[in-house]
């Protein structure tokens, strides 16, 4: 596999799009049915079959859905080895799937399961993987073309993976938009789903999962409204959170307050983030990092509390305030309490 | 037994000091001066809080110039035992596969019972060399690692990983990869008497692509991935209304509705 001469492949041999459906426990990240609409339009522009797969354990219901949210066919590798997620089994039934069938193009959610293992495929099958991306489309020739921020979100940089295959991507939450489920599609049989061999023995495995505790993730790719603090509430969500109510919003945050620990990461926006697209964007005690802006650039209306008045937050907001968020968000709190924000007006 | 801790450190460009073009209102790069990656002083501190628990030795190895060798200096002030800097014009071009080869190799060739590293690059941000190291050498692998436990009466290291909305406790068989999550491990100062010697007398051993047996597995030609076009991203218009008082603020967000 790592031939001097490189790979000869030919790209002709491989085909279909794949997507791989992130299940834990029997939740789905939110990701997973992103990417499957998004790679709806590669297959179609390729000719290519739309193809999930799964892994895990008890995925009926889970294969069902990716049929109902338009993939044509489901891989499922269901076997007790693979609950809970770990590297080396997923890694290595992924890998199998792929030596076997060769599909062209494969997607991941750039969750920390999807980054974990991606490379545990790719590296055997010497393929192409790109990290992080946030556009994708295909050429004529069925070369996909990765795009992702480079130099800290200033440019947009095209990876490509012209002479190796598959062509690999682990892709940000939240960039795109997931389908809703269509039943009809059940009903119609107009996909089929695949019990795959599994090729993983527990007596192979290198780790062992001595305890997991997950509650509930917070989706800010969701939100209508979004609260972020970072590094300027020195630890303080206090007003924030007071902010966040009072305009029923999401509370999120920059890297520097994920970093501190002041709030989880699944609440981070930026580039190692989400990507969020609320409606409104209040960033408090954020300086504005270009790694920040990009996470949250789509929104549609942005304002920024920072008692700095040089901070770059403010060239990327459209209403801004300079002064001690300990003292603005209280009395913003307090004016908006007489006035309070209404329904979200689609 | 006490175990070989290798741990992977990179020179960037120094973020805080990217500065901006005046004429296009672009990042300059080219300006910044060559650091250690920040996530890697993290990778650093939880190497050698690995050797403080399980006893062994510490080595730093880094892939770039000659002139990376001052963070290894830098490494080896902050207490690592030794350090290896590869280098060698043939590893240009390369993407993380061949990246996290010669790493694998490297790894391999120093015995390496554990080899730590940075969640990420600031300068690249891929995520992906930690664990591709690991899978060139078939071994298994902690990532977004919040605190490590090793175990060398079991011959295993435990670490915290952060997964979305919680965290797992893993156990990994020897030989380990792990890669720290930033801002988890506070690193800790170099005593001057140690930077004396990172600076003054410490020399790294050094090898290039022939020394790790892959001059023909390294660089662009074995790349699988390539860079097509850039693009500059033109920044979203907004508004930048600076207002004095909070009633304006609150209008501004009443008015988000209408």
């Amino acid at each position: 596999m790592t031939d001097d001469d490189g790979p000869a492949i030919d790209p002709d041999e491989y085909e279909d799009v794949w997507v791989f459906v992130e299940e834990h426990d029997g939740d789905v990240m939110p990701v997973s049915w992103e990417l499957l609409a998004e790679a709806k339009a590669l297959a179609e522009t390729t000719g290519d079959d739309l193809v999930a797969l799964t892994i895990g354990e008890d995925l009926d219901d889970v294969a069902e859905e990716a049929i109902a949210r338009g993939a044509d066919r489901v891989l499922v590798a269901d076997d007790p080895v693979f609950e809970p997620y770990r590297a080396d089994p997923y890694g290595e039934q992924f890998r199998a799937m792929v030596e076997d069938r060769k599909p062209s193009i494969v997607l991941i959610g750039g969750t920390h399961t999807g980054r974990d293992f991606a490379g545990r495929v790719a590296v055997p099958a010497h393929a192409g993987l790109t990290a992080d991306v946030t556009e994708i489309d295909v050429d004529d020739e069925g070369v996909l073309q990765a795009r992702r921020p480079a130099f800290g979100g200033d440019i947009l940089a095209t990876i490509l993976c012209e002479e190796h295959r598959p062509q690999m991507a682990t892709i940000r939450p939240g960039v795109f938009e997931a389908a809703e489920p269509d039943p009809d599609r059940i009903d119609s049989d107009a996909g089929e789903i695949v019990d795959v061999e599994v090729v993983v023995d527990e007596d192979d495995a290198v780790s062992e999962v001595l305890e997991r505790e997950v509650g509930e993730t917070a989706d800010i790719t969701e939100a209508d409204r979004i609260v972020a603090v970072g590094h300027g509430v020195e630890g303080d969500l206090g007003p924030a959170r007071e902010l966040a109510e009072a305009i029923d919003a999401e509370l999120a945050a920059s890297r520097a307050a994920v970093d501190e620990g002041w709030i989880d990461g699944a609440r981070q926006v930026g580039q190692t983030g989400k990507t969020v697209r609320p409606e409104l964007y209040v960033a408090v005690g954020i300086s504005g990092a270009i790694q920040h802006v990009e996470g949250m650039n789509k929104s549609d209306t942005v304002v920024a509390i920072n008692d700095d008045p040089n901070a770059p937050i403010f060239d990327h907001a459209d209403y801004g305030i300079v002064g001690d968020l300990f003292e603005v968000c209280p009395a913003l709190v307090e004016r908006l309490e007489t006035e309070p924000i209404g329904e979200v007006v689609q | 037994m006490t175990w070989t801790i290798v741990v992977g450190i990179k020179q960037v460009p120094d973020a805080d000091e990217v500065g901006i073009d005046p004429d296009t209102g672009r990042l300059d790069r080219a300006s910044a001066p060559a650091v250690m990656n920040g996530p890697d002083r993290h990778a650093l501190e939880a190497a050698l809080t690995i050797r403080d628990a399980a006893g062994g030795e510490v080595i730093a190895m880094t892939m770039g110039p000659p002139n990376a060798t001052s963070i290894l200096e830098d490494a080896v002030a902050m207490g690592c035992d030794d350090a290896v800097l590869i280098s060698d014009r043939a590893f240009a071009g390369s993407d993380t596969w061949p990246t996290s080869l010669t790493l694998a190799r490297a790894a391999e060739e120093l015995g390496a019972d554990v080899v730590v590293a940075g969640e990420e690059t600031t300068d690249s941000s891929t995520g992906q060399v930690p664990p591709g190291i690991a899978a060139h050498n078939g071994w298994a692998q902690l990532t977004y690692a919040e605190a490590v436990d090793p175990r060398p009466e079991e011959g295993r290291l435990v670490a915290r990983r952060d997964v979305e909305g919680g965290y797992e406790l893993v156990a990994a068989e020897l030989p380990v990869v792990v890669a720290v999550a930033f801002g988890e491990f506070d690193p800790r100062p170099a005593p001057l008497h140690r930077k004396i010697y990172g600076e003054n007398d410490f020399e790294p051993t050094v090898w290039d692509a022939e020394d790790l047996g892959i001059k023909d597995e390294v660089g662009l030609d074995v790349s699988p991935t390539s860079v097509g076009r850039m693009e500059t991203v033109d920044p979203v218009e907004r508004k930048s209304e600076v207002v004095d008082d909070v009633d304006d603020l609150a209008a501004a967000i009443t008015e988000v509705r209408a």
